[in-house]
């Protein structure tokens, strides 16, 4: 790898940074005028520290944020948050590493924010998960309540994720199950979109607040709207044409994929509108339908993937409002034919019984 | 002063009234609704589907109104006396004496004018009108609900593309909003003037005329 490639990978442009900070207030729903604030708050030195702890996780939250297909907002986290512990990316290790972690929360004391990717294994003293001699426990019962706010990433630090899937041998539960009275918010997926989390660090940078969020914790700016509402399927839905298997015509087509198992009509996050990896896809615009990551254990409640969600009701009679229609149409217009040709068969009837005399007197 | 019952409409007349008036509220209501769906923003996050249901209900209505108009066009050639074509339109002399004599009895020019059992000829003319609305509401209606399908787009294409259909479609709403508050106004006018039971009539099927003796 030559020095200018590393150069270029690890350097945030001036035009990288700006449109990360226009799409994290696309996201949050500001207007335009807002983004110099935003600009303003990321760049601020007075931005708060960041801790970044894993638990039981896969790191693939991290991985997502630092993917090459959107270096930009991934450097653009790392740049703008001061990040002072986080075991994936830090040079420090061991000692070193550990250190850091006091130092920061004793200097920082109340002021810095603690982003926490992983589930808290509970079962038998929380030992299944330990760093530094710490169990997952004891480090988030001592970092936790010296944060100014948590940030939940993944569904794992939210609720509990695959480690809380039943029978959940290692007791694993989100944050919000066991730290109280600091704010939390949750960013659940699996991964979560960056630009989601991007959007909940800076709105926290600007406003000094978390955002607003939903009952289960979540920012309504990214977890507010169904998939199912803007999903660009959703038209095939109401008008009753599935992909009844993958492969088939209908998937050819680009049909709902509500029946080989898609789970939008139950999942709450702006996928459909924010997409990933900046190329502009998403699960279902690659014909695989919504496997539902971001709702609490999703791993028991939304499986088996491939099958239908239930509980969901197809509009119209069950088939689809144009389809339901045509064979309700079918019916009615029979039965116009049918009041038609009894008419005229009276008619014709009665002329024949009455003769041409009687119908004139009429 | 003797009156005698007279069997004017026939039961598949009836029957096709009140098909239509019945759809073309229904129609109305949910197509006002699908022009501007209101309650969105409010339902947003539920389970229900309010602008499918409403499109579904205004599809069924439609089948309903392309029956009615289909049974009418039916009577328009088949139908009794009243009920045929060349008995209310203003395309023989006595029908347009009729039509005259009817705008002056209407702006209080006129006291009396010819008693007929079935339409007068200016209430005919609307109603032809309407018909050929209603063909129009019709084709274009389907049109918009097959658009992939190549026979209406054959025939929908008459009308232009589907924005312009869907415009026709959307002006002709309100032409049948505004025949339905005049005909509504002037049924009820005439049932006051005349002493011919002419609302009753589209129920039972009888109106009332005068004894000759």
């Amino acid at each position: 790898m030559s020095k200018q490639y590393c150069e270029r990978n690890f350097k945030v442009s001036r035009r990288g940074f700006l449109k990360g900070c226009t799409l994290a207030a696309t996201a949050l729903g500001l207007s335009e005028s807002m983004v110099p604030k935003l600009v303003e708050a990321a760049a601020s030195p007075t931005r708060p520290p960041v801790v970044w702890l894993h638990f039981q996780e896969c790191t693939g939250c991290t991985e997502s944020l630092l993917r090459a297909s959107h270096p930009d907002i991934g450097r653009l986290i790392l740049d703008i948050i001061s990040l002072d512990y986080h075991e994936t990316v830090m040079a420090a290790a061991g000692h070193q590493a550990e250190k850091s972690l006091h130092d920061t929360i004793t200097k920082h004391d109340g002021k810095f924010i603690c982003v926490v990717e992983g589930a808290i294994p509970t079962k038998d003293g929380g030992i299944y998960c330990k760093i530094a001699d710490r169990t997952a426990m004891e480090i988030l019962a001592d970092v936790g309540p010296r944060a100014a706010a948590v940030i939940a990433i993944g569904t794992c630090a939210s609720y509990g994720g695959i480690q809380a899937a039943d029978p959940n041998p290692t007791g694993a539960v989100g944050v919000q199950d066991l730290l109280k009275g600091t704010p939390i918010i949750n960013v659940p997926g699996c991964p979560p979109n960056p630009v989601s989390f991007l959007g909940t660090v800076l709105h926290y940078f600007t406003f000094k607040k978390l955002p607003r969020t939903d009952q289960l914790g979540r920012p309504l700016f990214a977890y507010g709207r169904k998939i199912h509402d803007h999903c660009e399927r959703r038209p095939h839905f109401d008008e009753g044409r599935f992909a009844e298997q993958f492969g088939d015509e209908g998937h050819r087509q680009g049909y709902c994929l509500y029946k080989v198992g898609c789970k939008g009509p139950g999942t709450f996050s702006n996928c459909p509108a924010i997409r990933f990896n900046d190329v502009g896809v998403w699960p279902v615009s690659v014909g695989h339908g919504c496997v539902g990551c971001t709702e609490p254990g999703f791993w028991d409640t939304m499986g088996p993937f491939y099958g239908r969600l239930p509980n969901v009701t197809v509009p119209g009679a069950g088939g689809g409002i144009v389809a339901d229609a045509g064979s309700a149409g079918k019916k009615i217009l029979g039965v116009t034919a049918a009041a038609v040709g009894i008419h005229a068969a009276v008619g014709v009837g009665r002329k024949l019984v009455q003769g041409k005399k009687n119908d004139e007197q009429n | 002063m003797q009156y005698e019952r007279k069997y004017t409409w026939s039961i598949l007349l009836r029957l096709y009234h009140w098909a239509l008036a019945l759809s073309v509220l229904a129609l109305s209501v949910t197509g006002f609704y699908i022009h501007f769906p209101w309650t969105n923003t409010m339902l947003e996050g539920g389970s229900t589907f309010p602008v499918a249901t409403m499109r579904y209900i205004h599809f069924i209505a439609a089948f309903v109104f392309t029956g009615a108009v289909l049974a009418r066009l039916y009577l328009l050639i088949f139908g009794n006396r009243q009920e045929r074509l060349w008995d209310f339109l203003p395309i023989t002399p006595r029908n347009i004496k009729n039509f005259v004599a009817t705008l002056g009895i209407y702006s209080y020019l006129r006291d009396s004018h010819e008693e007929r059992l079935g339409h007068n000829a200016l209430a005919g003319s609307a109603y032809g009108l309407t018909f050929l609305a209603a063909a129009v509401q019709v084709l274009t209606g389907f049109y918009m609900l097959y658009p992939e399908s190549a026979t209406w787009q054959q025939i929908g294409l008459f009308f232009g593309p589907q924005q312009t259909a869907r415009f026709i479609h959307y002006l002709l709403t309100w032409y049948f909003m505004v025949f339905a508050l005049i005909h509504i106004y002037l049924c009820v006018w005439n049932d006051v003037m005349a002493r011919d039971g002419l609302i009753s009539s589209i129920f039972n099927g009888y109106k009332f005329r005068q004894s000759k003796s």
